[in-house]
């Protein structure tokens, strides 16, 4: 059970266009001009497999691709080539604000991204208490959000995101925003859903989040994959890289 | 993959944000829904009953606009906030894997809210009159229902191509009033010259405006033949629009 492949990454590419003309005029001038937009590779023939209830890191230097492997997890973007499989419900990627609408109070923001984010109105009347009370937001939960801190946005975010209970847990380098406290809550919550079986990738730069936390780690440079395994000597192979 | 999402919930959930964040968003809130359309109507019956004078029968022009003018309000608005949808949802697009076609779905259906409030002046306006209320207001839905199918698709083709090409929600507002003016909204059809009358009715939106007319004024019943034509045009544009749009898709987080 536990060894079962859940996403797998069969030989993934992921190309952007560099400078892609999003206006007509530049379209229009361009299409007397050689083509100029530039192809960008930002993952190239990546492999991997992740089982179920594994806890896995992935680092690497800003601009190295960990997103783009995150957001082809989360499914929001599409492999150029090669396939991306993922088996079972997959949370949000968590990042700062998922779909938060800033006029709407916390309270309508829960039943919005909730419902967004797969739940039922009555599983999320159940829930809510519990939503609200892990993100610390009682006393503002009547308050519009664009009027929150940004670690408020993000306990609100994250206080979601793991309620909705999901088998796949993606997170995107955002507990750098919560105070330490929060943080230490983050983590707890995250230890207890791997000792449920459930299985979390995230992405950090910090080595002590990836060490203590994770069984696993990815080291991503320029679009590829620099080495897999064990924490500690993911973690020496991106010292090395970037000194 | 398991299905993550409620697909009606959502629909409702995201209809009812855009609603409720439209309503808190001004001082008057819905006030304008029917404000604009009311000074629309003012402005444009002083116009063209007054200086121009556009003959309309036995009908009062205010009247014989507003008939039109209803439906027409609700294609811009709807047409204009579902071609914003997706770059508004960016925060959406980029974090979550949800049907992307609910967003500007979502967007027409908030506009509804409208279209119901400025129905109810309508109707003050006809008892003020003295419109009969005829039984061919029986078809109203059917022909609302065309128009929608046409609302949907051409809001699938501008709200894709909008990730693409900022600009198009710019060049929109034009493009709308061209079309307006091209539809027989301030003017009856009989007036349209008849060697340009063909060239007219291709437009899907004349046969559509000459139907609400024709129902809710006249009491008479529809032309079928290029009523038809506009439901074939419409469904038509509904399936390729989505299809478009499916084929963009994949590409919105891309570029966002």
């Amino acid at each position: 059970m536990r060894n079962k492949v859940i996403i797998e990454f069969n030989n993934v590419s992921k190309k952007f266009k560099k400078g892609q003309k999003l206006y007509l005029k530049q379209a229009l001038l361009d299409f007397f001009k050689p083509n100029v937009t530039e192809e960008f590779w930002a993952l190239k023939n990546i492999d991997f497999k992740i089982s179920k209830g594994e806890s896995v890191g992935i680092i690497g230097v800003n601009g190295s691709g960990k997103s783009t492997i995150l957001k082809l997890i989360a499914g929001v973007l599409t492999p150029t080539r090669g396939e991306v499989e993922v088996i079972g419900r997959i949370g949000p990627l968590i990042e700062l604000g998922a779909g938060f609408h800033p006029e709407l109070s916390g309270r309508d923001n829960i039943y919005l991204n909730g419902t967004i984010l797969g739940l039922s109105k009555k599983e999320l009347e159940e829930k809510f208490e519990s939503i609200v009370d892990f993100a610390e937001l009682s006393d503002f939960i009547d308050t519009p959000v664009k009027h929150y801190s940004s670690g408020m946005y993000m306990r609100l975010g994250f206080s979601i995101a793991i309620h909705i209970n999901p088998e796949i847990l993606l997170i995107d380098e955002i507990l750098a925003v919560g105070d330490l406290g929060f943080q230490k809550k983050c983590i707890d919550k995250m230890n207890s859903f791997h000792s449920q079986g459930k299985t979390i990738i995230i992405i950090s730069h910090s080595m002590d989040i990836v060490s203590t936390f994770c069984e696993k780690a990815i080291l991503i440079d320029k679009g590829k994959i620099r080495e897999v395994g064990k924490p500690e000597k993911v973690i020496a192979a991106y010292n090395k890289l970037i000194t | 993959m398991e299905p993550l999402f409620s697909y009606k919930d959502l629909f409702w959930q995201l209809t009812f944000r855009e609603i409720k964040a439209r309503y808190k968003q001004s001082v008057l809130g819905y006030a304008w829904a029917i404000l604009v359309p009311l000074l629309n109507l003012l402005v444009l019956s002083i116009v063209f009953s007054y200086v121009f004078k556009v003959p309309t029968g036995n009908v009062p022009y205010p009247i014989f606009l507003f008939v039109a003018l209803v439906p027409w309000l609700f294609l811009v608005n709807s047409i204009t906030s579902a071609t914003g949808s997706i770059m508004a949802n960016s925060s959406l697009i980029t974090k979550v894997k949800l049907p992307r076609e609910i967003l500007p779905l979502t967007a027409i259906s908030s506009k509804m809210v409208d279209l119901l409030l400025t129905c109810i002046v309508l109707m003050i306006f006809m008892v003020i009159y003295q419109i009969k209320f005829q039984p061919t207001l029986a078809l109203i839905p059917l022909i609302f229902i065309i128009q929608l199918g046409l609302i949907t698709g051409i809001s699938f083709i501008l709200s894709a191509t909008n990730v693409f090409f900022r600009d198009i929600e710019n060049i929109l507002g034009v493009f709308l009033t061209i079309w307006m003016y091209l539809t027989p909204v301030l003017y009856p059809s009989e007036l349209i010259p008849s060697n340009l009358r063909i060239l007219f009715f291709l437009n899907p939106m004349t046969p559509i405006v000459d139907a609400y007319r024709n129902t809710i004024i006249y009491g008479k019943f529809p032309n079928i033949g290029e009523l038809g034509y506009s439901f074939i045009f419409a469904l038509s544009l509904l399936v390729l629009g989505w299809i478009y749009f499916r084929k963009r898709a994949k590409y919105f987080a891309d570029v966002i």
